[in-house]
């Protein structure tokens, strides 16, 4: 790494990055603010701060190159691990949610497209492939990885995915296999998963440069585990009535648990966050001002209708209290225990809701209705993602008769809308809403 | 031996329960047969089952390829009402959900048996891990079928020999311009492999072996066929009537698996797990674009084709995520390439044979 | 002197060239196919030859292409239409890099290389999005007459997007883009360009080689041509009768075969 590029990178970090941010609130001020809808309560007050966060996280990105060992990690990986080397890590899937809540899907599937790749691939990977070729992003600019780590706990689809990043920048993929748990988890499989653990350290160590320190490990991983933690126990303040936020605005508060896992960074924000919903508990502010039902979201947010279908349940006083994709990085933390790191590690990821059996999923999905209250069900059918959305037709059919509760299916795509029917979808949420009102 | 005097899978699976053979029936892609053989069962690998999809649709979205919905649809069909197990190999997500779907929510006719295959790159502890599958699906089998008597894995594995032994023949005769069939007979005769019992299809093979002509076959240009599996036949019998010389293959159902006999030495399953690491590279594997790419070459070189038809069952993530990077490697070695996405169930249909016959032109 | 011709039996119109042994147009024909490609490649044919005056025996040989070249008994040989267009698209443009081709039911992009000769080609899927009978089926539904969408799509102030590429979806995207009062004619360039973006996909896979010459009854749409140029930032020629390019070609390839 060199020294010049380390001293760029912290200057950017202490005096370029605070510059850059007072200017730009000084010339938002001009901006006119948005008209407020009373169907919602008092917007969360840390949400500036989330901002500053995510936006100083690809900001500094751009000069980690040389600084520091930079990777490309998916979402369920164990980063713990990399963090220990203090790699400067890039999610492209947080990166595709951004794009596409941007709505700039289609313009980046449709470059991954031109080089041959196919419109029945995951949006994630054709928008991370878009952006590999035509280096266009709403983040500004992206670091070149010196090394890709993936975890199949969520899905194959990131090993092809991560092949062909590996393949075309010629640079060492490290793959963490999982197998997936069709029954309780084997301890077979965690002596695989440990063993990998134990291989890759050595490979890390060559591409960070650096020895491997158990110590500074397990203060990350703790770090890490209370990080997970809080954003559970921030989730879990949508038990009370009315829940202080809503699914839409986690969906966005998750950033930092999934890509500034490990950092003080995020342990901090969720404090914050935690306190403010804590408070709002407290006073009875709900999200959304007038909670007449509450409802559980199934699969990855439809990214580029978050504000539409927000504003859509708002206004019939239906709020979402619960998700299995928000709840996935707080499920499976405390299996982790520093008293057996590598099994532990192991357990963690490997028990996290995609990597396991369906009935697994309907159970966990049992259990937070009831301890959310839920009264109804929408299940998003994301044509991205097979893992998630394969065995949703009879998953739905199940937890709809045990539980009594309405449930719908709306057919979509995560970010690339090219694929969605807004008609169809609202003919379908519309027989969802009379079955609802009159349950 | 021609192909007509091949016993139907229906016909043969009614001669086997007749008999009071054991069966079960098994998904894609990689397992380990040998074990169920050793426990006298017959695998029955469900590809493409010819059925027109109507139940499968009501648990299946649009977006699910058509080798995960015609297997659903025949055991929604009542087609595995006689079976002793199910087995599920982890080969992609759909598979995987699959397997779940069934077991957990669908109250399949027969128990489910799992199989986790590791995937590339292969860690160190991929062996014991794979070994510990092998141990475990023993286990499985032993309680479903009982106990495997007595020499009966040794038994399975000089079997297992023998295949890959006769396969590798009829690949070799045909790379080498030396065996006068087309793909339909070929992959008909090969096929077989899915449904009968060793014991009833070595001889089949060798029969065939020895009768087929060395000329007689396409004539025209020689093409390299990747893709999953050599279907739907119409397909092949497309191919033919095309006189495309189908050289050599890279599908999963085939020639990624077939050709490679476990090695005689070590215990039998320490030689299923080296039988199944030595493997050729593939997508469901998770191996490196430059390993596939490299063995492609090789396989086109070692039959002379001009070049590479991918043929891609629709939505197969694995295979269609390595296209782009093949294709374009493929290109710089000189060889052009063709991609036609088929689904199982269906004909090749006009537009995919016109292409098809394009392609023979321009490579002619 | 002898003559040849070539039949272009595709899906939704049938069209014949004739030309003499020097590679000149005597007569050509462009009639809509129905229900029998066998009668349709016939009328084609007797279309063209009233023009070039001429009768079927003075035809030393006959090549037939497209969707339906099966379906002709009299043709002496067939050729795949990729093939047809590469060496029309040649005669007409001794330069051509790549030709455009979007007909009734494929669109297809065919890259050239030495003499007429096909370098690459990259055809659409199983799915009408990106081909004529996406924009006949809206036209349908906006009813609008297919002759005239080129025509509104260049006359249009604005755009308004179409999202979906499916054609079922796009069909209701669009009744209720118009239910909303979008005027039809930003509705129709926008159509145009969701045709224009799903073809130009397909060229990432062969590249772009120019003289880009557009071919097939699409090409006759100024709106598509204009959007189609636009965005892969190249000039685009079009034949004077861009229906018949494959037809030639096949006449093309007929005088070669009688060689």
């Amino acid at each position: 790494m060199s020294l010049s590029a380390k001293a760029r990178m912290q200057f950017m970090k202490d005096l370029g990055f605070p510059a850059m941010l007072s200017l730009a609130k000084a010339t938002k001020g001009k901006r006119k603010p948005r008209k407020a809808n009373p169907d919602f309560g008092p917007p969360l007050k840390c949400a500036a701060r989330l901002k500053e966060i995510m936006t100083r996280h690809y900001y500094l990105s751009r000069f980690a190159p040389g600084a520091r060992p930079v990777a490309w990690v998916t979402s369920g990986a164990p980063v713990e691990l990399l963090r220990a080397f203090d790699f400067y890590t890039i999610y492209p899937e947080n990166h595709g949610a951004l794009c596409g809540a941007q709505k700039m899907g289609p313009e980046l599937c449709v470059a991954a497209e031109e080089e041959g790749y196919s419109p029945d691939l995951c949006s994630y990977a054709r928008v991370d492939l878009g952006h590999f070729f035509s280096g266009k992003t709403p983040a500004g600019k992206l670091p070149k990885p010196d090394l890709l780590f993936c975890s199949n706990n969520i899905c194959q689809t990131v090993v092809y995915w991560y092949k062909v990043l590996a393949h075309r920048l010629n640079i060492p993929l490290v793959l963490f296999d999982t197998p997936f748990n069709y029954g309780e988890i084997t301890e077979a499989n965690i002596a695989y998963m440990k063993d990998q653990i134990l291989e890759m350290i050595p490979v890390l160590e060559k591409a960070a440069g650096k020895a491997f320190n158990m110590e500074r490990f397990m203060r990350l991983a703790e770090l890490s585990k209370s990080t997970s933690q809080l954003w559970g126990q921030c989730l879990e303040t949508m038990q009370t009535r009315p829940a202080p936020m809503t699914i839409f605005d986690a969906f966005v508060h998750l950033a930092p648990v999934v890509s500034l896992r490990g950092l003080p960074v995020a342990q901090d924000y969720y404090e914050i966050l935690l306190a403010e919903l804590t408070d709002r508990v407290e006073r009875g502010i709900g999200a959304i001002t007038n909670e007449k039902k509450r409802l559980m979201w199934d699969n990855i947010a439809v990214w580029y209708k978050v504000r539409d279908f927000s504003e859509l349940f708002a206004a019939r006083g239906m709020n979402f209290v619960a998700a299995t994709y928000t709840n996935a990085w707080a499920e499976t933390i405390k299996h982790l225990d520093m008293s057996h790191p590598w099994e532990s590690l192991a357990k963690t990821y490997s028990l996290v809701i995609l990597n396991n059996n369906l009935e697994h999923r309907l159970g966990l999905m049992e259990k937070m209705v009831r301890e959310y209250a839920v009264d109804g069900l929408v299940v998003h059918s994301a044509r991205s993602c097979k893992p998630y959305s394969l065995g949703q037709y009879d998953l739905k059919r199940l937890l709809s008769h045990r539980l009594g509760i309405p449930a719908v299916v709306i057919e979509a795509d995560i970010t690339d809308y090219r694929f969605f029917s807004e008609e169809q979808a609202l003919t379908r949420l519309e027989a969802f809403f009379e079955a609802l009102e009159a349950a | 031996m021609s192909p007509a005097q091949l016993p139907s899978r229906g016909d043969y699976f009614k001669q086997w329960r007749g008999g009071g053979g054991k069966v079960c029936a098994v998904f894609p892609a990689q397992y380990p047969k040998e074990l169920l053989w050793a426990h006298g069962v017959l695998p029955m690998e469900v590809w493409d089952p010819p059925l027109a999809p109507a139940r499968a649709q009501g648990h299946l979205q649009p977006y699910i390829c058509s080798v995960v919905r015609q297997g659903l649809e025949l055991l929604l069909a009542g087609g595995m009402d006689e079976v002793g197990a199910i087995l599920f190999p982890h080969t992609c997500d759909s598979l995987q959900n699959l397997a779940s779907l069934v077991a957990d929510y669908l109250e399949p006719p027969a128990p489910s048996l799992f199989f986790y295959n590791p995937k590339a790159p292969f860690a160190a502890a991929a062996k014991g891990f794979y070994v510990s599958q092998l141990q475990a699906l023993e286990d499985d089998l032993a309680l479903i079928f009982g106990p495997a008597p007595e020499g009966a894995m040794e038994q399975a594995l000089e079997w297992s020999r023998r295949l890959s032994e006769l396969y590798a023949r009829a690949y070799a005769r045909r790379a080498a311009g030396e065996l006068g069939v087309g793909a339909a007979e070929f992959y008909r005769l090969l096929r077989a492999g899915e449904y009968l019992h060793p014991q009833d299809y070595i001889p089949l093979l060798e029969a065939w072996l020895n009768e087929a002509p060395a000329q007689g076959g396409p004539q025209g240009q020689g093409i390299l066929l990747s893709g999953v599996l050599p279907s739907p036949p119409d397909l092949m019998e497309t191919l033919d009537g095309l006189d495309l010389r189908v050289v050599h293959d890279d599908l999963l159902s085939m020639s990624r698996r077939l050709l490679y006999p476990p090695p005689g030495k070590g215990g039998p399953l320490e030689a299923l797990a080296d039988c199944f690491l030595a493997m050729p590279p593939c997508s469901t594997r998770g191996s490196s674009l430059s390993e596939r790419l490299e063995w492609l070459g090789g396989l086109a070189q070692s039959g002379g084709a001009q070049g590479v038809v991918f043929s891609v069952v629709k939505f197969c993530e694995p295979e269609l995520f390595d296209l782009p990077e093949l294709r374009r490697g493929l290109k710089e070695a000189g060889l052009p390439s063709l991609v036609l996405e088929v689904d199982v169930n269906q004909e090749v249909g006009g537009q995919a044979a016109t292409r098809l016959e394009a392609f023979g032109e321009m490579l002619s | 002197m002898s003559y040849f011709a070539g039949i272009d039996v595709g899906s939704l119109s049938s069209d014949a060239a004739v030309i003499d042994q020097d590679g000149r147009l005597k007569g050509w024909s462009v009639t809509e196919t129905g229900p029998h490609s066998t009668n349709a490649a016939e009328a084609a044919l007797d279309a063209a030859l009233t023009m070039a005056g001429l009768s079927r025996d003075e035809l030393a040989f006959v090549v037939a292409t497209g969707y339906g070249r099966a379906a002709v008994p009299l043709a002496g040989k067939k050729i795949t239409e990729i093939s047809c267009h590469a060496l029309g698209a040649y005669s007409l443009f001794p330069d051509v890099g790549t030709v455009i081709d979007i007909g009734g039911q494929d669109s297809k992009v065919i890259r050239l290389g030495e003499n007429g000769r096909v370098a690459d080609f990259v055809m659409n899927d199983k799915c009408a999005a990106g081909t004529g009978r996406f924009l006949e089926v809206m036209a349908a539904k906006l009813g609008v007459g297919l002759n005239d969408l080129g025509r509104l799509s260049l006359a249009a102030g604005g755009e308004v997007s179409i999202s979906s590429v499916c054609t079922v979806f796009a069909e209701s995207e669009v009744v209720s883009l118009v239910a909303k009062n979008h005027p039809i004619d930003q509705v129709i360039k926008g159509l145009h360009r969701s045709v224009v973006n799903r073809v130009a996909a397909m060229t990432g896979n062969i590249g772009i080689k120019p003289r880009v010459i557009m071919s097939g009854g699409v090409a006759k749409n100024a709106g598509v041509v204009a959007l189609m140029s636009e965005r892969l930032g190249v000039d685009i020629s079009v034949p004077e009768e861009p229906q018949i390019v494959g037809a030639l070609g096949a006449a093309l390839m007929a005088a070669r075969e009688a060689k």
